[in-house]
């Protein structure tokens, strides 16, 4: 086989582009299970609702594609913040199988709400952009696909500075670090917990809006995302974050060379298979948890 | 006393295709057989040994492939099958579960659940085997001694002599020492270590059994069906059986298998719309964790307690 290096060049691209927005879901999970030591089933669901937010908001903001993706992680915001009062807030630490059913019972609430309200039929979004792409000599790429990527390297960096410099952000990671000491200096770890999950469903609310013009949106377009976020989480060592950044980039590429050359079955089924290797070369994941570091 | 209980009820299960004409009823009572006999073997290692495996979703779609091709590809009959499908199922679960239970019981949750994914990808993406989304239509029905189990009621018979004997292995199991290990790894896997048992073995023997367990019941639930195809791998029979299992109480042997029988007929009783079955199932999976995390065996048990505790006062 011959390769042909533009056709290379493109599936790289796309690879990264993918990978960036694998990426924030993978990091809402890690940020979420840092905190909590919980894991969100029901993470895919926002985003599905976050891709909803944005074809709903779209027609009203006259396909302007930046006002519709703020309102779109607004909505996931909120529903971040109603979910972590009404249902997450009961959970106490250690109950790790308790918080997967629970959220797993609110992500088939969630999928099969939004099926009867709005039914299974894909929708396809259209945004100012439209299918116009940016052209590199000979290869081409939406700019659809361009503005997610890098939205979500301005969200990385911008998770990178919070989680560092702010106060609010440092709360955060003294609980993932030390639970008890960060108890004895007067942090609410309640508090903490939910602007944890406020902000990993904002994260996961742009991935969604990101990713809504580029496939087609569906109830159950968050259902294999998180599968495989999921993957993500576990190879780069559960609740690390730069861990979850590097692997989600990593897969994306990886799937886009193996669609790219090999028959599409082994596309999807390539993280499943890396994450048993990984597991069986290094149970703790790639990278050790260090107590979510960001730097 | 429960055990008298339980063969009049198994006795009473076997008498249902005399009292009933009607091929639904005898079908619902076949699912409910089966689906028991899967929420018994999650109880296995969920309730009693406190892993929570998203993997038995995976063997009760090998389970299904397996039996049906043994049948229509490699010209065995239907009872090679079925144990091809329960040896098949314990030897993937020994090589799966090796990784998979070296990890924190974080991971093996999230792995368990990527195992049974990669199984319905195989399915749906592996044409030359498993026939793609297309599926094996028109299984034939069992024969024995020349004699054909072709309708519901004859398979029916299948179906609760199937589920006894599982159901009897699985009692004899749990309450043995084995069972009782595997009790004690759930609460405290230290102590356990402390008094010299590795848990490896334990954890991999209950996972494995478990395994070879569900794949046999999907190996009858296919035969059941007729057909196989990757909707066996639905998370919807996951949800089915985390939600008897929840809801009869994890790690008590017959809350979980009055649960099973009792629930199964629910999703029947429930057939006005998929979408509202789900949500109701989503619901009900939420309001018990919150209401009864225990199931209802745990909670009279804790009711048991409570009065126990208040004759001694």
């Amino acid at each position: 086989m011959t390769i042909d290096a533009v056709y290379l060049l493109q599936l790289t691209l796309n690879g990264i582009t993918l990978g960036l927005l694998y990426a924030l879901i993978a990091v809402g999970l890690s940020l979420i299970f840092g905190v909590m030591e919980i894991i969100n089933f029901a993470h895919g669901e926002l985003l599905m609702l976050g891709a909803f937010a944005m074809a709903f908001a779209l027609p009203v903001t006259g396909l302007l594609y930046w006002p519709a993706m703020a309102a779109a992680v607004l909505c996931t915001m909120v529903a971040g913040f109603v979910v972590y009062e009404t249902l997450l807030v009961r959970l106490k630490t250690d109950e790790f199988e308790r918080s997967i059913l629970i959220t797993l019972g609110l992500s088939i609430v969630l999928i099969h709400v939004m099926q009867y309200f709005f039914t299974a039929t894909p929708r396809i979004i259209d945004t100012q952009y439209g299918f116009d792409g940016v052209d590199i000599g000979s290869i081409r790429i939406t700019w659809t696909r361009v503005i997610g990527a890098v939205a979500a390297l301005v969200a990385f960096a911008g998770l990178y500075l919070i989680l560092r410099f702010t106060q609010f952000g440092r709360a955060m990671r003294a609980i993932a670090q030390n639970r008890e000491a960060a108890l004895m200096v007067g942090i609410r770890p309640r508090v903490v917990a939910r602007n944890a999950v406020v902000l990993a469903a904002g994260l996961c609310g742009l991935a969604g809006a990101a990713i809504a013009p580029i496939q087609l949106v569906t109830p159950y377009m968050g259902q294999f995302l998180i599968f495989k976020a999921f993957a993500l989480v576990i190879i780069g060592g559960l609740g690390n974050i730069p861990g979850a950044v590097i692997a989600a980039i990593a897969l994306g590429l990886i799937e886009n060379w193996i669609g790219g050359f090999f028959t599409i079955a082994w596309q999807d089924a390539s993280v499943f298979v890396i994450m048993i290797v990984v597991l069986f070369l290094r149970p703790d994941g790639l990278f050790k948890r260090g107590g979510m570091r960001v730097g | 006393m429960k055990l008298v209980l339980a063969i009049a009820a198994a006795l009473a299960f076997a008498a249902l295709p005399f009292l009933s004409g009607s091929n639904y009823i005898v079908g619902v009572g076949t699912s409910a057989l089966i689906f028991t006999v899967a929420a018994a073997a999650l109880n296995l290692i969920y309730g009693f040994t406190g892993l929570l495996s998203f993997a038995q979703l995976g063997f009760w779609g090998i389970g299904g492939y397996a039996t049906a091709l043994t049948v229509v590809t490699f010209g065995g009959n239907f009872w090679t099958g079925v144990l091809a499908a329960a040896a098949i199922n314990a030897v993937v679960a020994l090589v799966v579960g090796y990784p998979m239970l070296r990890t924190s019981r974080h991971a093996f949750v999230i792995s368990t659940l990527t195992f049974a994914l990669l199984v319905s990808l195989i399915a749906r993406d592996w044409v030359d085997l498993t026939r793609g989304p297309l599926g094996i239509p028109d299984l034939p029905p069992p024969r024995a001694f020349g004699h054909v189990f072709s309708s519901t009621h004859q398979f029916y018979g299948i179906a609760w002599a199937f589920s006894v004997a599982m159901l009897a292995f699985l009692y004899v199991l749990c309450s043995s020492r084995i069972g009782r290990t595997l009790v004690a790894i759930k609460q405290n896997e230290p102590l356990v270590r402390a008094q010299g048992i590795s848990p490896m073995p334990y954890k991999l023997a209950a996972f494995s059994i478990s395994a070879a367990i569900t794949g046999a019941a999907g190996g009858v639930f296919v035969f059941h069906l007729g057909i196989v195809d990757p909707l066996i791998l639905d998370f919807y029979y996951m949800q089915t059986f985390l939600i008897i299992v929840i809801i009869g109480g994890t790690g008590s042997f017959w809350g979980v298998v009055v649960s099973g029988v009792a629930l199964s007929a629910l999703p029947e009783a429930l057939r006005f719309s998929d979408d509202f079955r789900m949500i109701i199932y989503g619901v009900i999976l939420v309001v018990a964790m919150f209401a009864m995390p225990s199931g209802v065996a745990g909670w009279l048990r804790e009711r048991e307690l409570a009065r126990l505790r208040a004759s001694l006062r």
